[in-house]
């Protein structure tokens, strides 16, 4: 008999959403079902950390292959579960009054499920619906607010492109399957391990085109970026966390899994192309960041820029002739990154989220809430979010004392290690020219003329903001005696890059 | 947990204290008594302060604990005869701080709790022996700086702040590559990773690392990087004059007379224990740079129009001082003449702090007195204003360095003991002493002395809590110029462990070889 409780988390985030989509039909205070989410959320939550260093294979029937519990999906589940946490909490201020709110809540778990099949499938058919699974919740979610043509705007971008990347995806899926007669990672791996002739093919060219393609979009790689800011200005604000935090993450499991894990031994065809696309993601991400007059959008090209730091370790482990400490912390400082990175961002889309409520609510009609000039004194009149929506821009810049210095260092270690001096110096000019346009906002806020009377602060806003920044602090800082939070993360994320880079 | 943890912990509570309070008097009452505290816990290091502490390790009260071990970072804190005098300098500049600023109304008690968090990690820098620490405080350093320059500060708030911000970060991240190849080749040849600095810089100066000429080059060039925009050298200076007009009096002082030291204590801590396997073209590197910041200031400083400006800019000459200190005492040549040098740049970061501070203070008062620093719109102040008129005269004449100050004991050290190894270095730097006593006169001159202007209006006497610290930072560098035993005794010990016991720098300093960079 076949253990699975190594599957009660997601079986618990499926069984929320379905009980929160039926009772919803039924019951009329539908705000009960936002703290039912947020209960199955955390619970699942509870269990991934309890079980971070998990290593189960479900080989036989029913999964045959296809779904594996090991440290690296568990560490990207509990990213995702952070990110729904963050945003259940914030649904619950954002549509506590919306009479559609069970859709919001069962989608979003449904997204959440996507994300985490995603991380813990090894098989490409697996990984593909679990990918199709939480774009389609995500379409709908970017689409919520119909009211607005804004969010319609941003839902249909993000579907059309959504489909485009996934039918490449698949065009990419069907020629690796055509080469090696599978679509197990682990087989796939094998056999191109055994065939490096294959490298040269035209097919595997195309298929690494077709899939870089495929997941560029995803990750919003430049040049595949274009849909990103529009989709993330447009949709609600909450859902641009999800979209920002959670749904990219997801990008970046699936790219791990499949580059690092099964087209490793092709590494020499698809190493340059991604340290073009990461030089090019962070460079003109940052630089457009810089000139953004939207937070909002800002914010997205912030998370572009990030994209590309993150990409940083596709090169390095590609590059390393022996792979060795340089592959480790490169996956490591990659999903260290990507863990601080899903909480700070998340937190600063619901922090920009909090403070266009204030401003709508105070100052009645305004045509962008979202503008920076709306920034302008808040530290005054809401000393608490400004106070809190700084540090998490320090964390995104990767200032201490929050965790996203941390990621970063460890990130950027890597690439010196691997001997790429260039790289580095690239990563760390983009990383200062990051502070730049986060000091720009810091600076309104804080010594802008308040354009009015003070706020009136969200306390449920402020509590799922205050819950991200302390964790953030918390992983970064030294506890006497002990080895600090941080530290675990670290040990986990590195557990997860022996396990994936196979080193 | 050691005096070193329980000083910053004072300062960090006192930050977080002082930023819940609601009135002037509350929000100073805490910075007043968290700096002091701070201040009387440096004393008491100071008076328990005893070189042979540890004869291994040679660091006192020093302190490790865990925070990430599996990459290697640790808490790892300590001083030794570099450090410690940084540390007093720090806690004494920022707790007179605290009394300058006593009717700051503004934003209290945010003022008051960035002054603590910016007395915090500056102290920070100075005890960290952990590089990962160590740059965690360095890059700490610029946020209160920030926002003290942004909230407090003149009309380019905005441009100044920035270019504040921007610059020196460019110049921390770039080091830290440096730190990172460092860290990396230490691990890969030994199989342990560690950020620990001592580990780290033994290794580098003992030669044990298998590296080739380009990373110990890179490795020594990106931290020299950071540490040289931090002084700041002439060509990385251009940052500070911008900084210093715009930011408010307590933030120039800090900058000046704190912030900028960071850059010459890394010289000694970091790069000077390297200087013996990385080229020797960078020890006369370093001191070029010294050199041309020792030339240009002056010149700049005659030229500028704002008092402040040129205060600012007499900084970075003095700055340069250090450089050349330092370069010009590990290169071969007389051991009682070295170790004189390396006390005198030890000495000047000390006795440079001390007296910028008088300097920034007395152009604060003037500006908060009569609304303008225009040297122009000044003039015959010692009618209004005797008292600050004794006190700036003093700081000018110790700037300029007049003997029986401590800048003279420092500078007088630094070239005598600069001669023997880089004599036409030397020579050269004289060139600037006539040009400094120049610009330090003249600006007396035309703010103190000649007509009053009476476009001024009736100018008040400077306030008692201006006057105070000014006057007890006189009286230190006074004492210090007399008497420099208690701050030089416990550098010239550590300086003479650094350059004659053999364990840091090869006896008899560092050869360079026939043919080498500079035919001098």
């Amino acid at each position: 008999m076949v253990d699975y409780t190594a599957l009660l988390p997601i079986g618990i985030v499926i069984a929320t959403a379905v009980i929160v989509l039926l009772t919803g039909l039924f019951i009329e205070q539908k705000k009960i079902l936002g703290y039912i989410t947020l209960v199955g959320l955390l619970t699942s939550l509870g269990l991934v950390l309890k079980g971070w260093d998990l290593n189960v294979a479900f080989d036989s029937a029913p999964f045959y292959g296809a779904i594996v519990v090991d440290p690296f999906a568990q560490i990207f589940n509990a990213m995702f579960l952070i990110v729904g946490v963050l945003v259940a909490i914030a649904a619950l201020k954002a549509y506590g009054d919306n009479p559609r709110q069970d859709e919001f809540y069962s989608m979003m778990l449904l997204a959440t499920v996507g994300m985490m099949v995603v991380a813990m499938s090894k098989d490409l058919l697996a990984l593909f619906i679990g990918f199709e699974l939480a774009s389609i919740a995500t379409y709908a979610m970017a689409g919520f607010d119909k009211r607005d043509p804004k969010s319609i705007e941003a839902a249909l971008k993000y579907f059309l492109i959504g489909g485009l990347s996934s039918s490449l995806m698949v065009f990419g899926i069907s020629y690796i399957y055509g080469l090696t007669g599978s679509t197990n990672i682990d087989t796939i791996a094998s056999v191109f391990g055994a065939n490096p002739g294959l490298a040269t093919t035209p097919a595997i060219l195309l298929a690494m085109v077709m899939l870089i393609a495929g997941f560029g979009f995803k990750m919003a790689f430049v040049p595949f970026h274009m849909w990103a800011p529009d989709t993330y200005e447009g949709a609600p604000s909450i859902v641009s966390a999800l979209l920002a935090a959670g749904s990219k993450k997801m990008g970046f499991a699936a790219a791990f899994r499949i580059f690092i894990v099964g087209l490793i031994a092709m590494k020499v065809d698809w190493y340059i192309a991604f340290m073009i696309l990461a030089v090019l993601t962070m460079t003109v991400g940052n630089i457009l960041a810089v000139v953004q007059t939207s937070v909002k959008r800002m914010l997205a090209y912030s998370s572009i820029a990030h994209a590309g730091y993150i990409a940083v370790v596709f090169v390095v482990v590609a590059y390393d002739p022996a792979p060795g400490v340089a592959v480790i912390h490169a996956m490591t400082g990659g999903l260290m990154h990507a863990f601080s990175h899903a909480i700070g961002k998340a937190a600063a889309f619901i922090a920009v989220a909090a403070i266009a409520y204030m401003i709508l609510s105070k100052d009645g009609k305004v045509d962008d809430p979202n503008h920076v000039s709306n920034y302008d004194g808040l530290a005054k009149r809401a000393p608490m979010t400004a106070f809190l929506f700084a540090l998490l821009l320090c964390s995104l810049a990767g200032i201490p004392p929050l965790f996203g210095f941390t990621s970063k260092f460890v990130l950027f270690l890597s690439t010196i290690e691997a001997g790429l001096v260039g790289l580095a110096i690239i990563c760390v000019l983009n990383s200062a020219l990051s502070v730049y346009y986060y000091a720009k906002v810091v600076m309104r806020m804080y010594w802008g003329e308040p354009k009015g009377e003070a706020f009136v602060e969200s306390s449920t806003y402020t509590f799922v903001l205050a819950i991200a920044v302390i964790a953030l602090i918390v992983l970064f800082m030294p506890l006497p005696g002990m080895v600090s939070p941080g530290d675990l993360v670290y040990q986990w994320a590195e557990v997860a890059a022996h396990a994936v880079t196979g080193v | 947990m050691g005096l070193i943890t329980i000083l910053m912990l004072v300062l960090l509570a006192g930050a977080i204290l002082s930023l819940l309070t609601k009135t002037t008097a509350q929000a100073r009452g805490v910075a007043l008594v968290s700096s002091f505290g701070a201040l009387a816990i440096a004393i008491l290091m100071y008076l328990m302060y005893d070189a042979n502490f540890n004869t291994v390790t040679h660091y006192a009260f020093e302190e490790s604990g865990t925070w990430m071990p599996s990459i290697g970072i640790g808490y790892h804190v300590g001083v030794d005869g570099i450090s410690l005098p940084m540390v007093i300098l720090a806690t004494i500049v920022c707790a007179f701080c605290t009394i300058f600023s006593w009717t700051e109304s503004k934003r209290p008690n945010q003022f008051f709790a960035l002054l603590l968090l910016m007395d915090l990690t500056l102290i920070g820098v100075f005890v960290s022996l952990d590089f990962f620490m160590f740059y965690v405080f360095w890059e700490l350093t610029l946020l209160p700086m920030f926002f003290l320059i942004g909230i407090w500060g003149g009309p380019r708030k905005d441009y100044s702040a920035i270019k504040f911000l921007i610059y020196t970060h460019i110049a921390s991240v770039l080091m830290m590559l440096g730190i990172f190849a460092l860290y990396y080749f230490y691990g890969a040849s030994t199989g342990i990773f560690t950020f620990d600095i001592p580990t780290l810089i033994n290794a580098y100066k003992d030669g044990l690392l298998p590296i080739s000429q380009f990373w110990l080059d890179f490795i020594f060039v990106t931290i020299m990087f950071g540490f040289m925009v931090k002084m700041p050298s002439v060509p990385f200076h251009t940052w500070l004059p911008d900084a210093h007009v715009e930011a408010p009096t307590i933030g120039s002082i800090i900058l000046a007379g704190v912030l900028l030291k960071m850059g010459g204590y890394g010289l000694f801590r970091v790069l000077l224990p390297m200087m013996g396997v990385a080229s020797t073209w960078f020890i006369y590197l370093i001191a070029l740079f010294g050199l041309v910041s020792i030339l240009y200031s002056p010149f700049a400083a005659l030229a500028q129009k704002d008092l402040k400006k040129l205060v600012a800019f007499s900084s970075i000459g003095h700055m340069g001082f250090i450089s050349l200190g330092v370069a010009a005492s590990v290169l071969a040549g007389m051991d009682p003449a070295r170790v004189v040098a390396h006390t005198g740049a030890m000495f000047q970061m000390f006795s440079h702090g001390i007296i910028t501070c008088v300097l920034f203070g007395c152009c604060g008062v003037i500006e908060h007195h009569t609304h303008t620093r225009i040297i122009d719109d000044l003039g015959g102040l010692t009618k209004k204003m005797p008292k600050l008129a004794i006190l700036m005269i003093a700081g000018f004449f110790a700037s300029l360095g007049l003997p029986l100050c401590s800048g003279f004991v420092a500078e007088f050290g630094i070239l005598s003991g600069s001669y023997h190894t880089m004599p036409i270095f030397v020579i050269l730097a004289a060139i600037s002493i006539p040009f400094t006593a120049g610009y330090h006169l003249w600006a007396v001159q035309r703010t103190m002395f000649g007509p009053y202007n009476e476009y001024l209006g009736d100018v008040k006497e400077i306030k008692w809590f201006e006057f105070l610290p000014l006057a007890v930072w006189t009286i230190i560098f006074v004492i210090l110029g007399i008497y420099p035993e208690p701050i030089i005794g416990m550098m010239q010990t550590t300086a003479e462990y650094f350059l004659l016991s053999g364990d840091v720098l090869p006896i008899g300093g560092i050869h360079v070889a026939a043919g080498g960079a500079f035919p001098w």
